[in-house]
């Protein structure tokens, strides 16, 4: 994910912890313009209590990811999966 | 708002070792489509949870792709066209087994904002401690497959298989804002069910709660 970057002398405004949890998933997603996201930052950086949500947010998108190494690499499963489903078109073909 | 499924799709990969020039005729479907059907298949597995179903689904979405192969256009990505009939058929079986749960369309921040509320109170409750003793990926997986069919597809399609929302957009064959509001509620939904996980393996009782977000 590209952090996108403030013009050179703009600064982020302060927000309330509603408006930084309401950003919660695009911050994440790193679908925010680039004030928004500097606001974030500069309210995760003093506030004592958002942090916890932003990483838990975070924790769950990694293990999330983690699903897709953690699926079935069984290439025997896969093979017999391809023998089946080139019957299936062979078929499909001679009915046509 | 609803595009159809399997819209044909237009971008080029240069790196997709399948990416073809010219109309692919019926000869090439096999060459072009097959060698994407370990990846077909873990996102049937994803979307359908059960091995056995995952299998039919995969089946199913080639019949389907092959009978929709003169739909296919030159330069686009099989992949990402596969993946879209795999969607597609995954949730017409969806609907007919009466799982079917349309997704809302609402203002999606309400969604971060809720996931957060409901954090803080698993926290208090002392639910969010209990999960991080939890092993995760299994909590993950049980939580997916209870996930509606609508929202797991985009959560598998972006959390899982790391598309982009635009990317996503084309196999689900929605806009790009439908895609935003799916993928936060299943986000939520989906931390709903974790938490439930975690009360359920008895780990900790839920406390009353009265107090929202109020921080500052």
């Amino acid at each position: 994910m590209t952090v996108p970057t403030l013009p050179i002398g703009a600064e982020p405004a302060t927000i309330d912890c509603e408006t930084a949890v309401r950003r919660l998933y695009d911050f994440l997603d790193g679908r925010l313009p680039a004030m928004a996201y500097a606001e974030v930052e500069l309210h995760l950086s003093t506030c004592l209590r958002c942090p916890p949500h932003f990483e838990f947010a975070r924790k769950l998108q990694a293990a999330l990811a983690a699903e897709r190494s953690a699926g079935p690499a069984d290439d025997d499963a896969t093979a017999r999966l391809r023998e089946r489903v080139r019957t299936a078109l062979r078929r499909e073909r001679d009915m046509e | 708002m609803e595009l159809g499924p399997a819209a044909p799709l237009d971008r080029r990969e240069p790196n997709t070792p399948a990416a073809v020039r010219g109309n692919p005729t019926e000869d090439d479907f096999e060459r072009l489509t097959l060698p994407f059907l370990g990846d077909v298949a873990r996102f049937a597995r994803s979307l359908t949870r059960n091995p056995a179903s995952a299998d039919d689904l995969v089946q199913e979405t080639y019949l389907q792709a092959l009978r929709g192969w003169h739909t296919f256009q030159a330069g686009a990505d099989p992949r990402r066209w596969l993946f879209a009939v795999c969607h597609h058929a995954f949730l017409r079986t969806a609907r007919r087994d009466a799982r079917y749960v349309d997704a809302p369309d609402n203002d999606p921040e309400l969604d971060s904002l809720a996931a957060a509320v409901a954090h803080s109170v698993a926290q208090r409750s002392g639910v969010v401690d209990a999960l991080d003793r939890m092993d995760l990926g299994p909590a993950i997986a049980r939580a997916l497959d209870t996930l509606p069919p609508h929202f797991r597809g985009v959560v598998v399609l972006i959390d899982v298989e790391g598309q982009t929302y635009e990317e996503a957009a084309a196999v689900l064959g929605v806009a790009v804002g439908t895609v935003r509001s799916r993928l936060f509620r299943g986000r939520r939904l989906l931390q709903d069910l974790l938490f439930e996980h975690a009360r359920d393996a008895g780990l900790r009782p839920l406390a009353p709660t009265s107090s929202i977000v109020s921080h500052q």
